[in-house]
């Protein structure tokens, strides 16, 4: 309950702040609150990864980002009303869904009839771990994770098309200026 | 009075006074003007908490595997966090920002080998 | 950063230790919460804070450029090997069972080789991704663009 507070709080702060620094440290606390709910919630895999990939990686790369950005976020000027509808429309639309699922957790839910039982009991006698997450990434459901390798990929190559192109220069800066920028 | 009585009171003490120390960091890294100082609050108190923490959570725990983890994520704190402000205050002096006060003898920050 | 000493002696300490949990995470992914893609990004993270220490034309010393782009494609193409050991075995895709005589050994083996494969693609996507940023920086600097100074519009 206090981390889901504190993430409502780091939320909302992350949305509103404009100094970019402050925002990627906010947002390597929201990473790392999400990571200690993912504990609570007895998902220890989900949680490895969210604090090794949100608290540790994505704040490295965005900062590494910043050092080619300006430092403060450029602010448009009044509000988008027809877009601040839809979204009201669509938030309530779902929360009016989300209570009219089934209680959270209890044991005859639906969620957990079919396939879940099936993976509990069998995936000792069929492979002989004992980390269930594993097995289905690996084994049961591995075509997915082919899926999410080749994707990982995919990011990796758009990333290294779009920066591997030196920059051009379109516009030479005054000495001074770049003299007393800063010394990386 | 028995000594696992005694042990789980001491446990409970450091317990609440590491989250006591955290608190008073917490309340020092917003209080104090400047990013020395706060780095100075923030740190030292940092490195103390878990120290009590992971004291009071090895008392419970007793003599096991877990009591070698809790260790090993003592050591590597106590490790990683001095080790982090050092560097936070070095960024700090490179960026240009002057420390409060009247003393306004050369920093140091010039010479990188320190 | 590598003249000061502090930082330079910490990291000695800890570089080796982070690329040695990741390997472990790599591994035990079976009995212990795991696998591939977390142990993926400890690796690249302690390349990382090599680089951060060292610079970052050590690093590619340490680590070649064109290690990263092949390892990158090979992880991937070790999957889809895996999955293709499969099909020239007898079974179908991805299917681990023609793999080793005993089923549940079968299923290990697969797991592990697949799961080496993930790993690997994302240590070295991560990795490439900090060094496009990084060199983007410095040939920013020798080109002698201004970064963009908008002033705060509001």
């Amino acid at each position: 309950m206090v981390l889901l507070v504190l993430l409502l709080v780091v939320g909302t702060a992350v949305v509103l702040t404009r100094d970019l620094l402050k925002a990627t440290m906010l947002f390597a606390i929201y990473s790392l609150t999400i990571a200690g709910l993912f504990v609570i919630l007895d998902a220890g895999d989900v949680a490895l990864t969210e604090a090794a990939v949100g608290a540790g990686i994505s704040t490295i790369l965005i900062l590494a980002t910043l050092a080619l950005v300006p430092a403060r976020e450029h602010r448009q000027r009044g509000h988008n009303r027809p877009a601040l509808l839809i979204v009201f429309i669509t938030g309530a639309a779902l929360v009016y869904a989300v209570s009219d699922l089934p209680e959270f957790g209890s044991a005859d839910n639906p969620v957990h009839q079919h396939v879940g039982p099936y993976f509990i009991e069998q995936t000792y006698p069929d492979m002989g771990i004992p980390n269930m997450v594993a097995a289905v990434l690996a084994s049961y459901r591995s075509i997915d994770t082919m899926g999410e390798a080749i994707v990982i990929l995919t990011a990796g190559i758009a990333v290294f098309a779009l920066l591997s192109v030196p920059p051009r220069r379109r516009q030479r800066a005054p000495d001074a200026k770049t003299r007393g920028r800063d010394e990386g | 009075m028995s000594v696992e009585f005694i042990i789980q009171l001491i446990a409970a003490l450091m317990l609440g006074i590491g989250g006591i120390f955290a608190i008073i960091g917490g309340i020092g890294l917003m209080r104090f003007p400047d990013v020395f100082t706060r780095l100075h609050a923030g740190s030292i108190t940092d490195t103390l908490a878990p120290l009590l923490i992971i004291g009071g959570l090895v008392l419970l725990v007793g003599f096991d595997l877990l009591t070698f983890k809790l260790l090993a994520i003592l050591f590597f704190l106590l490790f990683t966090t001095p080790v982090a402000s050092h560097a936070t205050a070095r960024a700090a002096l490179a960026a240009g920002v002057q420390p409060l006060g009247e003393d306004t003898r050369d920093t140091g920050a010039s010479t990188s080998k320190s | 950063m590598k003249d000061n000493s502090i930082l330079v002696i910490v990291a000695r300490f800890l570089i080796p230790l982070v690329m040695l949990f990741g390997l472990y995470v790599q591994f035990h992914g079976e009995y212990s919460p795991g696998g591939g893609f977390q142990a993926g990004v400890l690796f690249a993270a302690a390349w990382i804070l090599f680089v951060l220490i060292y610079g970052l034309e050590t690093g590619l010393r340490v680590i070649p450029l064109r290690v990263i782009y092949s390892l990158g494609c090979l992880g991937v193409l070790l999957y889809c090997a895996v999955g293709l050991m499969g099909v020239i075995l007898g079974g179908r895709f991805l299917d681990y069972q023609p793999l080793l005589a005993s089923p549940q050994a079968a299923q290990q083996a697969g797991i592990i080789l697949v799961e080496f494969g993930v790993g690997v693609t994302v240590a070295s996507v991560v990795m490439m991704i900090f060094l496009q940023f990084a060199r983007r920086r410095a040939q920013s600097q020798a080109a002698g663009l201004e970064l963009d100074q908008e002033q705060d519009r509001s």
